[in-house]
């Protein structure tokens, strides 16, 4: 399971490195303004073709390039009920913080749990190695939180089943 | 603290400033709600310093529970048993009350011990009240027995409007709770606390605990409910009592424990999506500090005193600075 995880985690980083080849390109359609191509799809010669890497059927990645920005949206797997929640609930509390994260999107993309946005001045003030780090080491804390807010609510719910037993005996 | 304490604090606090201070004639007027709407109002006056009112009120019963009076029936024996001459029953209660106690402090014994521990008995008032029923039928399990013209299923409430269930027979007590709660997200975790709670019950060192089930369904026992009384979104909880679990001191400590069972789980609840905000905005800070690391210019910043250059601000440097 975790060999997939290696995997999964180094085609998205090689097709990062390759896509994240931003440079600024005013809008074609309207006099001074400078939007990021990609949200709005409206000239095809600015868009590259949009790439999925799947783990498996619950788990994807969206790549979408254009000449000035770059969409990233990821789905993140859910095996119960309670997974569930709580991954809506971390990746909505992130979503709502997208201010000081800079490159995320304050809503995920239809289809998607979270979407990050990178458009050419990101890229200029950040350097491109250490962005596709933090974008990879996102990812994995994502798996990572998750799993540990399941694991504390199940110790938990030992603790406290174990101490309201306890007292009959 | 895990357990729920069955006296509550702020009430035995009160009495005992005041029987400290018995001298010193001061007015009190206090008002104040605990889990589950109960609440209680506090009155000394300045003409009887001595003298000390009890008010409390007790959640709205549902209609299938047995209320006399305005009261849990049992409930007046028990705070005569539990408090003897000190404590007189006001009739009728204040103005939105359902009792009224008259406490005499100067009446109060003179041992110590004896004194600090009936001010802990009288600051589980609600503990005596609400538990009378339960604690009347418990009483008779442990002779093995039960209480003459008792129904067959019993319900006792809890919470506002909300009730629980027991079908009491000579040798064990079924205690059954329809676990109901407002929010999607304390439910899932209501859910898989409860199932904890199956699971718990199943470790060698929990054996003579009591039995307990979980269904999402209403259990058999509860053939007989009202049907509004047979939706629960967390599922159904089942223990089943045995006399071992109510003999001697362990009576009182298992009529609490049952009494207050959804508002322990409710509790708890709370405190996991507390602790999971905790934990979500370290996570938060954490990987904007990665972010940061992405950031070259943060680093090289070489500045002379005379020079008057920007300095680009990352994010905990700006809050910082609006803080100040």
């Amino acid at each position: 399971m975790a060999s997939t995880l290696r995997l999964y985690l180094t085609c998205i980083r090689n097709t990062l490195e390759a896509a994240l080849c931003l440079q600024n390109f005013p809008c074609q359609e309207v006099e001074r303004h400078n939007k990021p191509e990609v949200e709005l799809k409206t000239s095809p010669e600015l868009l590259l073709n949009p790439i999925l890497i799947c783990r498996n059927e619950s788990e994807k990645c969206l790549i979408e390039t254009s000449i000035n920005s770059l969409r990233i949206s990821l789905k993140v797997k859910q095996a119960d009920e309670l997974e569930n929640i709580l991954t809506k609930k971390f990746l909505r509390f992130l979503s709502m913080r997208a201010e000081a994260f800079q490159v995320l999107r304050r809503k995920p993309i239809q289809g998607y749990d979270i979407s990050f946005l990178i458009t050419n001045y990101h890229c200029e003030e950040m350097q491109k190695q250490k962005l596709i780090d933090f974008i990879v080491q996102f990812m994995e804390d994502i798996d990572k939180e998750i799993s540990e807010l399941k694991m504390s609510v199940n110790t938990r719910g030992r603790l406290v089943a174990t101490e309201f037993l306890k007292q009959f005996i | 603290m895990i357990l729920l304490q069955p006296h509550s604090r702020f009430l035995l606090q009160t009495l005992l400033n005041r029987v400290q201070n018995l001298e010193k004639a001061v007015e009190l007027d206090y008002h104040w709600v605990e889990f589950d709407d109960v609440r209680y109002h506090v009155q000394v006056s300045m003409k009887n310093p001595n003298v000390l009112l009890l008010s409390v009120s007790l959640p709205i019963p549902p209609p299938e529970t047995v209320f006399l009076g305005g009261l849990p029936f049992g409930a007046i024996e028990a705070i005569k048993a539990s408090y003897g001459v000190i404590v007189q029953i006001l009739d009728p209660p204040r103005d939105g009350f359902n009792l009224t106690l008259k406490l005499n402090l100067s009446k109060l014994p003179p041992d110590e011990e004896f004194r600090h521990s009936l001010l802990v008995k009288i600051a589980s008032v609600r503990e005596v009240v609400l538990g009378a029923p339960l604690r009347l039928v418990l009483k008779h399990l442990a002779t093995r027995t039960v209480a003459p013209d008792m129904d067959q299923l019993l319900a006792l409430v809890h919470r506002p409007n909300e009730s629980f269930f027991l079908v009491p027979q000579a040798e064990k007590v079924t205690v059954v709770y329809p676990m109901r709660f407002k929010d999607s997200i304390d439910t899932s975790l209501a859910t898989s606390f409860l199932q904890e709670f199956v699971e718990a019950r199943r470790t060698a060192a929990l054996n003579n605990a009591p039995p307990c089930l979980w269904s999402p369904t209403p259990p058999q026992e509860l053939k007989e409910a009202p049907a509004y009384a047979l939706s629960a979104n967390a599922g159904f909880v089942s223990f089943v009592i045995f006399p071992r679990h109510v003999e001697g001191k362990k009576l009182d400590r298992t009529v609490w424990n049952l009494s207050t069972f959804h508002a322990y789980v409710n509790y708890h609840v709370k405190c996991s999506e507390g602790f999971m905000h905790t934990r979500m905005r370290r996570r938060v800070e954490s990987l904007i500090q990665a972010l940061d690391r992405a950031k070259p210019d943060l680093e090289e910043k070489k500045k002379s005193p005379n020079s008057r250059s920007f300095k680009r601000l990352s994010l905990k440097e700006a809050k910082a600075n609006s803080k100040s």
